[in-house]
Protein backbone atom coordinates (compact mmCIF):
# COMPACT_ATOMS: atom_id res chain seq x y z
CA UNK A 1 0.00 0.00 0.00
CA UNK A 2 1.22 3.48 -0.80
CA UNK A 3 2.31 5.55 2.14
CA UNK A 4 2.74 9.29 2.58
CA UNK A 5 6.29 10.52 2.36
CA UNK A 6 8.36 10.98 5.52
CA UNK A 7 8.80 14.61 4.46
CA UNK A 8 5.06 15.13 4.78
CA UNK A 9 5.12 13.80 8.33
CA UNK A 10 7.88 16.23 9.23
CA UNK A 11 6.04 19.06 7.49
CA UNK A 12 2.76 18.37 9.29
CA UNK A 13 4.36 18.07 12.71
CA UNK A 14 6.33 21.27 12.09
CA UNK A 15 3.13 23.07 11.09
CA UNK A 16 1.44 21.80 14.24
CA UNK A 17 4.28 23.12 16.38
CA UNK A 18 4.16 26.46 14.58
CA UNK A 19 0.43 26.89 15.22
CA UNK A 20 -0.21 26.27 18.92
CA UNK A 21 -3.79 25.41 19.86
CA UNK A 22 -5.01 25.40 23.47
CA UNK A 23 -5.71 22.07 25.07
CA UNK A 24 -9.26 21.01 25.91
CA UNK A 25 -9.32 22.29 29.50
CA UNK A 26 -8.35 25.80 28.34
CA UNK A 27 -10.63 25.60 25.32
CA UNK A 28 -13.62 24.53 27.40
CA UNK A 29 -13.34 27.58 29.63
CA UNK A 30 -13.07 29.78 26.56
CA UNK A 31 -16.22 28.21 25.09
CA UNK A 32 -18.09 28.62 28.37
CA UNK A 33 -17.10 32.29 28.51
CA UNK A 34 -18.22 32.94 24.93
CA UNK A 35 -21.58 31.25 25.44
CA UNK A 36 -22.09 33.10 28.73
CA UNK A 37 -21.42 36.38 26.94
CA UNK A 38 -23.89 35.44 24.21
CA UNK A 39 -26.65 34.54 26.65
CA UNK A 40 -25.74 37.52 28.82
CA UNK A 41 -26.36 39.80 25.87
CA UNK A 42 -30.04 38.76 25.99
CA UNK A 43 -30.27 39.96 29.59
CA UNK A 44 -28.40 43.17 28.85
CA UNK A 45 -30.57 44.00 25.84
CA UNK A 46 -33.69 43.26 27.87
CA UNK A 47 -32.55 45.58 30.65
CA UNK A 48 -31.69 48.24 28.10
CA UNK A 49 -35.24 47.95 26.81
CA UNK A 50 -36.71 48.74 30.23
CA UNK A 51 -36.54 45.38 32.00
CA UNK A 52 -39.35 42.91 32.69
CA UNK A 53 -42.84 44.44 32.69
CA UNK A 54 -46.29 42.92 33.17
CA UNK A 55 -48.14 45.44 30.92
CA UNK A 56 -51.65 44.46 32.08
CA UNK A 57 -51.04 40.73 31.66
CA UNK A 58 -51.81 38.22 34.43
CA UNK A 59 -48.70 37.53 36.47
CA UNK A 60 -49.42 33.81 36.29
CA UNK A 61 -49.45 33.92 32.49
CA UNK A 62 -46.07 35.64 32.32
CA UNK A 63 -44.50 33.31 34.88
CA UNK A 64 -45.99 30.20 33.28
CA UNK A 65 -44.78 31.20 29.82
CA UNK A 66 -41.29 31.85 31.16
CA UNK A 67 -41.28 28.53 33.02
CA UNK A 68 -42.19 26.73 29.80
CA UNK A 69 -40.18 28.63 27.19
CA UNK A 70 -36.91 28.91 29.10
CA UNK A 71 -36.64 25.10 29.45
CA UNK A 72 -37.46 24.79 25.75
CA UNK A 73 -34.59 27.17 24.95
CA UNK A 74 -32.31 25.18 27.23
CA UNK A 75 -33.38 21.89 25.65
CA UNK A 76 -32.98 23.31 22.15
CA UNK A 77 -29.49 24.48 23.06
CA UNK A 78 -28.54 21.04 24.33
CA UNK A 79 -30.04 19.34 21.29
CA UNK A 80 -29.08 21.87 18.62
CA UNK A 81 -25.80 23.31 19.81
CA UNK A 82 -24.43 20.34 21.74
CA UNK A 83 -22.60 17.68 19.74
CA UNK A 84 -23.54 14.60 21.71
CA UNK A 85 -20.80 11.99 21.85
CA UNK A 86 -19.44 12.29 18.34
CA UNK A 87 -16.99 14.72 16.78
CA UNK A 88 -19.29 14.63 13.78
CA UNK A 89 -22.16 16.13 15.74
CA UNK A 90 -25.73 15.00 15.91
CA UNK A 91 -27.34 12.95 13.14
CA UNK A 92 -28.87 15.00 10.34
CA UNK A 93 -32.39 13.90 11.25
CA UNK A 94 -31.85 15.06 14.81
CA UNK A 95 -30.71 18.52 13.68
CA UNK A 96 -33.65 18.80 11.32
CA UNK A 97 -36.03 17.87 14.14
CA UNK A 98 -34.51 20.55 16.37
CA UNK A 99 -34.74 23.21 13.65
CA UNK A 100 -38.37 22.43 12.90
CA UNK A 101 -39.44 21.30 16.35
CA UNK A 102 -38.21 24.30 18.34
CA UNK A 103 -40.60 26.90 16.88
CA UNK A 104 -43.37 24.30 16.86
CA UNK A 105 -42.77 23.51 20.54
CA UNK A 106 -42.82 27.21 21.42
CA UNK A 107 -46.15 27.68 19.66
CA UNK A 108 -47.79 24.58 21.10
CA UNK A 109 -46.67 25.29 24.66
CA UNK A 110 -47.77 28.92 24.37
CA UNK A 111 -51.19 27.64 23.34
CA UNK A 112 -51.28 25.46 26.44
CA UNK A 113 -50.49 28.46 28.65
CA UNK A 114 -52.97 30.71 26.83
CA UNK A 115 -55.78 28.21 27.34
CA UNK A 116 -55.28 28.61 31.09
CA UNK A 117 -55.66 32.40 30.73
CA UNK A 118 -58.19 32.72 27.88
CA UNK A 119 -58.57 36.45 28.41
CA UNK A 120 -55.08 36.88 26.98
CA UNK A 121 -56.18 35.61 23.58
CA UNK A 122 -57.41 39.06 22.59
CA UNK A 123 -55.47 42.30 22.63
CA UNK A 124 -54.94 45.46 20.63
CA UNK A 125 -51.82 44.35 18.79
CA UNK A 126 -51.54 45.10 15.12
CA UNK A 127 -49.13 44.78 12.24
CA UNK A 128 -46.71 47.31 13.65
CA UNK A 129 -46.55 45.52 17.02
CA UNK A 130 -46.00 42.19 15.25
CA UNK A 131 -43.14 43.68 13.27
CA UNK A 132 -41.54 45.32 16.31
CA UNK A 133 -41.60 42.06 18.27
CA UNK A 134 -40.33 40.09 15.29
CA UNK A 135 -37.36 42.41 15.00
CA UNK A 136 -36.86 42.46 18.78
CA UNK A 137 -36.78 38.65 18.91
CA UNK A 138 -34.24 38.59 16.10
CA UNK A 139 -32.16 41.23 17.87
CA UNK A 140 -32.22 39.32 21.16
CA UNK A 141 -31.16 36.17 19.31
CA UNK A 142 -28.09 37.70 17.72
CA UNK A 143 -25.86 37.36 20.79
CA UNK A 144 -26.52 33.65 21.35
CA UNK A 145 -26.25 33.02 17.61
CA UNK A 146 -22.84 34.65 17.34
CA UNK A 147 -21.62 32.86 20.48
CA UNK A 148 -22.81 29.44 19.32
CA UNK A 149 -21.38 29.92 15.86
CA UNK A 150 -18.02 31.12 17.15
CA UNK A 151 -17.70 28.07 19.40
CA UNK A 152 -18.72 25.59 16.72
CA UNK A 153 -17.16 27.22 13.64
CA UNK A 154 -15.44 24.89 11.20
CA UNK A 155 -16.55 21.88 13.19
CA UNK A 156 -19.03 20.00 11.03
CA UNK A 157 -17.67 18.10 8.04
CA UNK A 158 -20.90 16.18 7.41
CA UNK A 159 -24.07 18.31 7.58
CA UNK A 160 -23.13 21.95 8.27
CA UNK A 161 -26.38 23.40 6.93
CA UNK A 162 -28.55 21.31 9.23
CA UNK A 163 -26.25 21.93 12.18
CA UNK A 164 -26.48 25.64 11.45
CA UNK A 165 -30.27 25.49 11.33
CA UNK A 166 -30.50 23.61 14.63
CA UNK A 167 -27.99 25.89 16.35
CA UNK A 168 -29.70 29.04 15.10
CA UNK A 169 -33.10 27.71 16.18
CA UNK A 170 -31.67 27.28 19.67
CA UNK A 171 -30.35 30.85 19.59
CA UNK A 172 -33.74 32.06 18.40
CA UNK A 173 -35.43 30.18 21.23
CA UNK A 174 -33.47 32.27 23.74
CA UNK A 175 -34.67 35.47 22.11
CA UNK A 176 -38.23 34.16 21.99
CA UNK A 177 -38.10 33.05 25.62
CA UNK A 178 -36.86 36.44 26.79
CA UNK A 179 -39.20 38.72 24.87
CA UNK A 180 -42.50 37.84 26.66
CA UNK A 181 -40.96 39.31 29.80
CA UNK A 182 -41.13 42.71 28.11
CA UNK A 183 -43.86 42.48 25.45
CA UNK A 184 -47.42 43.14 26.61
CA UNK A 185 -49.22 41.62 23.61
CA UNK A 186 -50.63 38.12 23.85
CA UNK A 187 -52.97 37.53 20.87
CA UNK A 188 -52.41 34.34 18.89
CA UNK A 189 -51.44 36.15 15.69
CA UNK A 190 -49.00 38.35 17.57
CA UNK A 191 -47.36 35.40 19.30
CA UNK A 192 -47.13 33.49 16.03
CA UNK A 193 -45.74 36.35 13.95
CA UNK A 194 -43.83 38.39 16.52
CA UNK A 195 -42.43 35.67 18.78
CA UNK A 196 -42.37 32.28 17.05
CA UNK A 197 -41.89 33.16 13.38
CA UNK A 198 -38.50 34.76 14.11
CA UNK A 199 -37.29 31.44 15.53
CA UNK A 200 -38.16 29.77 12.25
CA UNK A 201 -36.47 32.63 10.40
CA UNK A 202 -33.39 32.15 12.56
CA UNK A 203 -33.35 28.46 11.66
CA UNK A 204 -33.52 29.34 7.98
CA UNK A 205 -30.75 31.91 8.40
CA UNK A 206 -28.71 29.34 10.31
CA UNK A 207 -29.10 26.85 7.48
CA UNK A 208 -27.67 29.43 5.10
CA UNK A 209 -24.85 30.53 7.39
CA UNK A 210 -24.07 27.01 8.57
CA UNK A 211 -22.70 25.99 5.21
CA UNK A 212 -20.28 28.87 5.46
CA UNK A 213 -19.43 28.92 9.17
CA UNK A 214 -19.61 25.26 10.22
CA UNK A 215 -18.25 23.63 7.10
CA UNK A 216 -14.77 22.19 6.94
CA UNK A 217 -12.90 24.08 4.26
CA UNK A 218 -9.41 24.05 2.86
CA UNK A 219 -7.32 26.99 3.98
CA UNK B 1 -21.19 25.92 27.78
CA UNK B 2 -22.87 23.02 26.11
CA UNK B 3 -19.66 22.18 24.33
CA UNK B 4 -18.06 22.12 27.73
CA UNK B 5 -20.91 20.07 29.14
CA UNK B 6 -20.65 17.69 26.21
CA UNK B 7 -17.00 17.28 27.04
CA UNK B 8 -17.66 16.79 30.72
CA UNK B 9 -20.47 14.27 30.47
CA UNK B 10 -19.62 12.35 27.32
CA UNK B 11 -19.85 8.64 27.97
CA UNK B 12 -17.19 6.28 26.69
CA UNK B 13 -18.10 4.15 23.67
CA UNK B 14 -19.38 0.61 24.13
CA UNK B 15 -16.80 -2.02 24.95
CA UNK B 16 -16.92 -3.70 21.56
CA UNK B 17 -18.82 -3.34 18.35
CA UNK B 18 -19.59 -5.91 15.75
CA UNK B 19 -20.88 -5.15 12.32
CA UNK B 20 -22.17 -7.30 9.58
CA UNK B 21 -23.70 -6.54 6.28
CA UNK B 22 -26.51 -8.92 5.50
CA UNK B 23 -27.51 -8.98 1.91
CA UNK B 24 -30.10 -10.69 -0.17
CA UNK B 25 -30.49 -14.47 -0.03
CA UNK B 26 -29.11 -14.52 3.49
CA UNK B 27 -25.58 -13.70 2.42
CA UNK B 28 -23.36 -11.72 4.67
CA UNK B 29 -20.31 -9.73 3.68
CA UNK B 30 -17.09 -9.23 5.57
CA UNK B 31 -16.81 -5.91 7.31
CA UNK B 32 -14.38 -4.53 9.83
CA UNK B 33 -14.89 -5.08 13.53
CA UNK B 34 -12.83 -2.64 15.54
CA UNK B 35 -11.88 -2.70 19.21
CA UNK B 36 -13.58 -0.13 21.40
CA UNK B 37 -10.63 2.28 21.60
CA UNK B 38 -8.12 2.49 18.81
CA UNK B 39 -4.59 3.74 19.13
CA UNK B 40 -5.67 6.93 17.37
CA UNK B 41 -8.55 7.44 19.81
CA UNK B 42 -6.27 7.14 22.82
CA UNK B 43 -3.58 9.34 21.30
CA UNK B 44 -6.02 12.08 20.29
CA UNK B 45 -7.47 12.05 23.79
CA UNK B 46 -3.96 12.49 25.22
CA UNK B 47 -3.31 15.30 22.76
CA UNK B 48 -6.56 17.02 23.69
CA UNK B 49 -5.71 17.07 27.37
CA UNK B 50 -2.24 18.48 26.84
CA UNK B 51 0.25 15.84 25.66
CA UNK B 52 1.73 17.63 22.65
CA UNK B 53 3.80 14.63 21.59
CA UNK B 54 0.69 12.49 21.14
CA UNK B 55 -0.18 14.13 17.84
CA UNK B 56 2.67 12.28 16.16
CA UNK B 57 1.02 9.03 17.27
CA UNK B 58 -2.29 10.23 15.85
CA UNK B 59 -0.54 11.00 12.57
CA UNK B 60 1.20 7.64 12.41
CA UNK B 61 -2.02 5.79 13.17
CA UNK B 62 -4.18 7.57 10.62
CA UNK B 63 -1.98 8.97 7.87
CA UNK B 64 -1.41 5.76 5.87
CA UNK B 65 -5.13 4.94 5.69
CA UNK B 66 -6.16 8.50 4.93
CA UNK B 67 -3.46 8.80 2.31
CA UNK B 68 -4.57 5.56 0.67
CA UNK B 69 -8.15 6.80 0.57
CA UNK B 70 -7.19 10.20 -0.80
CA UNK B 71 -4.80 8.69 -3.35
CA UNK B 72 -7.51 6.36 -4.61
CA UNK B 73 -9.85 9.31 -5.04
CA UNK B 74 -7.44 11.80 -6.59
CA UNK B 75 -4.92 9.51 -8.36
CA UNK B 76 -2.44 12.26 -7.66
CA UNK B 77 0.15 11.75 -4.88
CA UNK B 78 0.75 15.49 -4.53
CA UNK B 79 -2.96 16.24 -4.14
CA UNK B 80 -3.38 13.33 -1.74
CA UNK B 81 -0.52 14.61 0.41
CA UNK B 82 -1.89 18.13 0.36
CA UNK B 83 -5.33 16.94 1.45
CA UNK B 84 -3.80 14.71 4.11
CA UNK B 85 -1.85 17.65 5.50
CA UNK B 86 -5.00 19.79 5.59
CA UNK B 87 -6.92 16.99 7.31
CA UNK B 88 -4.30 16.55 10.01
CA UNK B 89 -4.03 20.30 10.59
CA UNK B 90 -7.79 20.56 10.87
CA UNK B 91 -7.73 17.85 13.54
CA UNK B 92 -4.96 19.71 15.30
CA UNK B 93 -6.99 22.93 15.30
CA UNK B 94 -9.92 21.06 16.84
CA UNK B 95 -7.75 19.94 19.76
CA UNK B 96 -9.61 21.97 22.36
CA UNK B 97 -12.99 20.72 21.12
CA UNK B 98 -12.21 17.01 21.02
CA UNK B 99 -14.83 15.13 23.00
CA UNK B 100 -13.74 12.47 25.53
CA UNK B 101 -14.49 9.04 24.17
CA UNK B 102 -15.13 10.28 20.63
CA UNK B 103 -14.00 8.11 17.73
CA UNK B 104 -11.20 9.62 15.70
CA UNK B 105 -11.27 7.46 12.57
CA UNK B 106 -14.72 8.41 11.21
CA UNK B 107 -14.05 12.02 12.13
CA UNK B 108 -10.76 12.02 10.23
CA UNK B 109 -12.31 10.35 7.19
CA UNK B 110 -15.22 12.79 7.23
CA UNK B 111 -12.83 15.75 7.26
CA UNK B 112 -10.73 14.23 4.49
CA UNK B 113 -13.82 13.49 2.41
CA UNK B 114 -15.19 17.01 2.92
CA UNK B 115 -11.86 18.59 1.95
CA UNK B 116 -11.72 16.33 -1.08
CA UNK B 117 -15.22 17.25 -2.19
CA UNK B 118 -14.55 20.91 -1.50
CA UNK B 119 -11.38 20.77 -3.54
CA UNK B 120 -13.08 18.97 -6.39
CA UNK B 121 -15.84 21.54 -6.44
CA UNK B 122 -13.29 24.28 -6.66
CA UNK B 123 -11.33 22.75 -9.45
CA UNK B 124 -14.40 21.18 -11.08
CA UNK B 125 -12.49 18.04 -11.78
CA UNK B 126 -14.06 14.63 -11.90
CA UNK B 127 -13.18 12.04 -9.31
CA UNK B 128 -11.09 9.36 -10.87
CA UNK B 129 -10.45 5.96 -9.48
CA UNK B 130 -7.03 4.47 -9.59
CA UNK B 131 -6.17 0.86 -9.96
CA UNK B 132 -4.40 0.59 -6.64
CA UNK B 133 -6.57 -2.33 -5.70
CA UNK B 134 -5.08 -4.28 -8.53
CA UNK B 135 -1.92 -4.36 -6.48
CA UNK B 136 -3.88 -5.06 -3.33
CA UNK B 137 -5.69 -7.91 -4.99
CA UNK B 138 -2.47 -9.26 -6.43
CA UNK B 139 -0.79 -9.27 -3.07
CA UNK B 140 -3.43 -11.69 -1.86
CA UNK B 141 -2.72 -14.02 -4.78
CA UNK B 142 0.94 -14.82 -5.07
CA UNK B 143 0.64 -17.04 -8.13
CA UNK B 144 1.35 -15.44 -11.50
CA UNK B 145 -1.92 -16.61 -13.04
CA UNK B 146 -3.79 -15.20 -10.13
CA UNK B 147 -1.94 -11.93 -10.57
CA UNK B 148 -3.20 -11.52 -14.11
CA UNK B 149 -6.68 -12.55 -13.09
CA UNK B 150 -6.65 -10.15 -10.15
CA UNK B 151 -5.68 -7.27 -12.40
CA UNK B 152 -8.51 -8.07 -14.75
CA UNK B 153 -10.95 -8.29 -11.88
CA UNK B 154 -9.69 -5.05 -10.40
CA UNK B 155 -10.11 -3.30 -13.71
CA UNK B 156 -13.68 -4.60 -14.00
CA UNK B 157 -14.39 -3.56 -10.42
CA UNK B 158 -13.19 -0.05 -11.11
CA UNK B 159 -15.39 0.21 -14.18
CA UNK B 160 -18.37 -1.17 -12.29
CA UNK B 161 -17.70 1.14 -9.35
CA UNK B 162 -17.56 4.15 -11.62
CA UNK B 163 -21.04 3.34 -12.87
CA UNK B 164 -22.55 3.14 -9.38
CA UNK B 165 -24.52 6.06 -7.92
CA UNK B 166 -22.25 8.25 -5.80
CA UNK B 167 -23.97 7.33 -2.53
CA UNK B 168 -23.55 3.59 -3.14
CA UNK B 169 -19.98 4.00 -4.31
CA UNK B 170 -19.05 6.05 -1.23
CA UNK B 171 -20.54 3.45 1.12
CA UNK B 172 -18.76 0.62 -0.68
CA UNK B 173 -15.41 2.41 -0.72
CA UNK B 174 -15.46 3.33 2.95
CA UNK B 175 -16.42 -0.15 4.09
CA UNK B 176 -14.65 -2.36 1.60
CA UNK B 177 -11.63 -0.36 0.57
CA UNK B 178 -10.94 1.80 3.62
CA UNK B 179 -11.90 -0.76 6.23
CA UNK B 180 -14.35 1.37 8.18
CA UNK B 181 -17.13 -0.31 10.11
CA UNK B 182 -20.68 0.20 8.92
CA UNK B 183 -21.30 2.51 11.88
CA UNK B 184 -18.19 4.55 11.09
CA UNK B 185 -19.14 4.82 7.42
CA UNK B 186 -22.60 6.00 8.46
CA UNK B 187 -21.03 8.75 10.55
CA UNK B 188 -18.72 9.83 7.75
CA UNK B 189 -21.57 9.97 5.26
CA UNK B 190 -23.95 11.63 7.70
CA UNK B 191 -26.63 8.99 7.42
CA UNK B 192 -27.98 6.01 9.30
CA UNK B 193 -26.43 2.58 9.69
CA UNK B 194 -29.42 1.06 7.93
CA UNK B 195 -29.00 3.40 4.97
CA UNK B 196 -25.31 2.57 4.66
CA UNK B 197 -26.06 -1.14 4.84
CA UNK B 198 -28.62 -0.74 2.10
CA UNK B 199 -26.31 1.32 -0.10
CA UNK B 200 -23.41 -1.05 0.37
CA UNK B 201 -25.63 -4.04 -0.29
CA UNK B 202 -26.89 -2.49 -3.52
CA UNK B 203 -23.31 -1.72 -4.50
CA UNK B 204 -22.36 -5.35 -3.82
CA UNK B 205 -25.32 -6.57 -5.83
CA UNK B 206 -24.45 -4.29 -8.75
CA UNK B 207 -20.82 -5.34 -8.63
CA UNK B 208 -21.75 -8.99 -8.42
CA UNK B 209 -23.86 -8.62 -11.51
CA UNK B 210 -21.13 -6.74 -13.30
CA UNK B 211 -18.38 -9.15 -12.30
CA UNK B 212 -20.15 -12.42 -12.85
CA UNK B 213 -17.53 -15.16 -12.54
CA UNK B 214 -15.21 -12.96 -10.51
CA UNK B 215 -17.70 -12.78 -7.65
CA UNK B 216 -15.48 -14.71 -5.19
CA UNK B 217 -13.27 -11.62 -4.99
CA UNK B 218 -16.12 -9.74 -3.38
CA UNK B 219 -16.89 -12.29 -0.74
CA UNK B 220 -13.50 -13.82 -0.23
CA UNK B 221 -11.48 -10.70 0.50
CA UNK B 222 -11.50 -8.62 3.59
CA UNK B 223 -10.99 -4.90 3.65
Amino acid sequence: MSRPSPELRARVLAAVRAEPVPSRPAGTWRSVAIVALGLGSVVLLGQAGGGPQLRERPLGYVVALALVWLPIATLATWAGFGRGRSMLGRPAGWSFAVAVGTPAALLVTWLGVAVAWPETMQDASGGQAHLVCLLATLLLSVGPLVAFFVVRRGGDPVAPHLSGAATAAAAGAWGAAALPLFCGFTAPLHIAVGHVLPVALMAALGALLGGWVFAVRAR
Amino acid sequence: MFDGLSVAFARPPPAARTSDLSGARGRSYPVTVRPARTEADVAMEKYAIGDAAAFAVVYDALAPRLYGYLLRQTRDPASAEDLLQQTMLHMHRARSRFLPGAEVTPWAFAIARRLLVDGLRRTKREVLFDTGDADAGASRSPKADDLVHAREVASRIQRALAELPQSQRAAFELIKQEGLTVAEAAQVLGTTVAAVKLRAHRAYAALRTALGDAEPWLEGSKP
